[in-house]
């Protein structure tokens, strides 16, 4: 396959990534009217409507952006790089854009539920199951696109992604599949719905999305620098290591209560084994852009994957050092937990994300970025952006934390220490929406060809002898 | 590493963290069972009843959750009985009924395991749908008007109707919603001993 070839996924490459970007801005635009919310409680008592309610804004910005955003996007890229990193076309080009579209539709429907009516409260589920009944066809549909022919070449490429790959996809309807089944067939009694829907959380984090990054990463980072992946066993190890301890991480947000506590203390494990597994991962793609600092500056595509692999360690220190017995019983019921969302969603993977479609739209769409200039807004920005709200949400909920466990503080008292990190953190937001404004009028700008194209960063052009030596690297 | 076996260690992974976990904790803390008051002959925890069932449904719609949490801690490292939220600890026995069960994650407003116990009346906690600063000027819980209906007050206004001041010779009454949502924050109480955890 030619790998400039216009696939026959472009199309539904192309929805999923737009429905991503616009996702993006209307879930950050909520959660900034819900954090706006708690800063100014008045502004509750203006114009009160369901819709705009606290507790729906937050599950819609939340749902928007793990299933909009995130999961729409990563799915969108992976389109792109899967057919070229196995050098077979997808076929049935109509049956994957009507994958997309589902897709899509599923997340508006979501989207539109929460808001009109609410959400099922559930962690990580907060849709209906009609919603769910969209996503899993859509999967099925997507997910059978993207691993189509992967074990036909499974010897003919690096091994890591393709490791990662199979989890991830794998993961989430299983997950899903089982936790709707717990939860919603009245399977599971009592606590056990509790224990259920911290499992489907942390597959949501650490087994699907997570792994669908790390596909990004460990494909993307070689190709645009040019050096191979140095240790196979310890990239296994890390990949065995996130797939058996991925799934029991969340077990460490409760603290007592009805969580049995042998669950709680594996969560406690499989978070230190979480880190484990990203230092192993750090030390295999720091080599890849050690000294690389200029192309790192100049290629935005690789700024992005930079900035969001470092994250993705950073994420899991902070997610671990939550985790650890002394401090979970200060953090556990505070905004820490928030801060760890920022790294996690926004940093790692939202960077990831915006890395790999600088990288990788120009491939199918043949063309580039509008001005290299803008791009380093879009970085700034939401580097930036999240970097204050990361900041504003962990110096909070230490503080509430300490707060919440001295009863000599009141109540009403713990709620106004939020106030001035409320302030940091709203900025942080909006000053990430401003980012991913940015991006989203290039990008859009870039689809409809409004203008000349001044920074093409194609990663596949079959042209560039750097490229060609990379392959037989990894080969 | 062959196809097959990184696909086979795939599902082994995601087997042993569904079967790891909700199966071993169905046999931990599936299959509790009431325990019955002597006294009483009632079991406990009590069963809500089905008003209230319905009420946890618009518990979770409204996303109350997103705020409040529904498990108090011991007296180990927290201050959670210290604050009155309960007279004990919840353990996984006090979920038995609630569906769905909910515990949160985040204390921006207080816990609500004993809210039954801590506001008694009804009214106080309607007035808290409609007006959270009427009773606490400094609460950052948002208003809930939407679960009330403006209907014409006629002779006068009815029995539940809220006291406070409308136009145009209307009254602010609470709806099914409100009634049911206030019926389970009524039915959420931890005054009752359990084997594991018993009254102070």
């Amino acid at each position: 396959m030619n790998r400039n070839q216009p696939s026959k996924s472009s199309v539904a490459s192309q929805i999923l990534i737009a429905g991503s970007v616009i996702w993006s801005l209307l879930g950050g635009g909520l959660q900034i009217l819900a954090n706006l919310q708690l800063l100014v409680p008045l502004l509750t008592y203006f114009q009160p409507l369901p819709v705009l309610g606290f507790g729906r804004l937050v599950p819609a910005s939340s749902f928007l952006l793990t299933y909009g955003w995130i999961g729409s996007g990563l799915l969108g890229v992976l389109m792109i790089l899967v057919p070229r990193f196995s050098a077979i076309p997808f076929r049935h080009g109509r049956l994957l854009s009507f994958g997309a579209i589902a897709w899509q539709l599923a997340v508006l429907t979501g989207f539109t539920q929460i808001l009109m009516s609410g959400s099922s409260g559930l962690l990580s589920l907060p849709f209906s199951r009609s919603v769910t009944l969209i996503f899993f066809v859509s999967f099925l549909v997507l997910g059978t696109g993207i691993t189509r022919g992967l074990g036909g070449t499974w010897k003919s490429g690096p091994l890591l992604p393709r490791l990662y790959l199979l989890g991830g996809i794998l993961a989430f309807p299983l997950g899903l599949g089982t936790a709707e089944l717990l939860l919603r067939s009245g399977t599971a009694p009592g606590a056990v719905q509790i224990i259920t829907q911290l499992v489907w959380h942390s597959f949501v984090h650490h087994l699907w999305l997570a792994p669908m990054a790390l596909v990004l990463i460990f494909q993307l980072f070689p190709t645009l620098t040019g050096r191979a992946v140095s240790s196979m066993p310890l990239g296994i190890l890390a990949w065995g290591l996130l797939l058996t301890a991925g799934g029991w991480a969340t077990n460490s947000l409760a603290s007592q209560g009805p969580v049995p506590s042998w669950l709680q203390s594996t969560g406690v494990v499989a978070s230190v084994l979480l880190f484990v597994a990203a230092l192993g991962n750090t030390v295999l793609f720091q080599p890849l852009v050690e000294g690389r600092m200029d192309e790192i500056r100049r290629n935005v595509a690789l700024r992005f994957l930079t900035l969001g692999s470092w994250s993705y360690v950073a994420s899991y220190a902070w997610m671990m050092f939550l985790s650890l017995p002394g401090v979970r019983q200060n953090t556990a019921f505070t905004v820490a937990w928030n801060a760890n969302q920022s790294l996690f969603l926004f940093s790692f993977l939202g960077s990831i994300l915006a890395g790999s479609i600088y990288a990788l739209l120009p491939v199918i769409k043949n063309l580039g970025w509008p001005s290299h200039s803008s791009l380093l807004w879009h970085f700034w920005c939401t580097a930036l952006g999240t970097a204050m709200t990361f900041v504003g949400y962990a110096l909070a909920g230490v503080l509430q934390g300490l707060a919440l466990n001295d009863p000599g503080v009141p109540f009403s008292t713990v709620a106004s220490y939020l106030r001035p990190f409320l302030v940091v953190i709203l900025i942080g937001q909006a000053l990430w929406l401003v980012g991913q404004l940015a991006f989203s009028s290039l990008f859009f700008a870039t689809l409809l060809k409004l203008f000349p194209f001044t920074a093409p960063m194609a990663v596949f052009p079959s042209s560039r002898p750097q490229d060609t030596n990379l392959a037989q690297a990894q080969h | 590493m062959k196809p097959t076996r990184a696909l086979a260690l795939v599902l082994l992974a995601l087997l042993f963290s569904w079967v790891g976990q909700v199966a071993l904790g169905y046999f931990q803390v599936g299959k509790l069972e009431p325990v019955i008051n002597e006294d009483t002959n009632l079991p406990n925890p009590p069963t809500p009843s089905g008003f209230a069932q319905t009420g946890a449904r618009i518990f979770a719609s409204e996303g109350c959750i997103e705020c409040h949490s529904l498990s108090v801690r011991g007296p180990a490292g927290s201050a959670d009985l210290t604050r009155g939220w309960g007279p004990r600890r919840s353990v996984p026995r006090d979920y038995l009924f609630r569906e769905p069960a909910l515990i949160g994650f985040s204390r921006i407003g207080p816990d609500l395991s004993d809210i039954g116990e801590r506001m008694k009346e009804s009214n106080d906690l309607m007035t808290h749908l409609l007006n959270p600063r009427k009773l606490k000027p400094t609460s950052t819980c948002p208003p809930h008007p939407w679960l009330f209906d403006l209907k014409l007050a006629g002779h006068k206004p009815e029995n539940d109707a809220m006291p406070v001041t409308t136009q145009d010779w209307k009254q602010l009454v609470p709806s099914y919603k409100a009634k049911a949502l206030v019926a389970y924050l009524q039915s959420l109480n931890l005054g009752y001993p359990l084997p594991e955890a018993p009254l102070k």
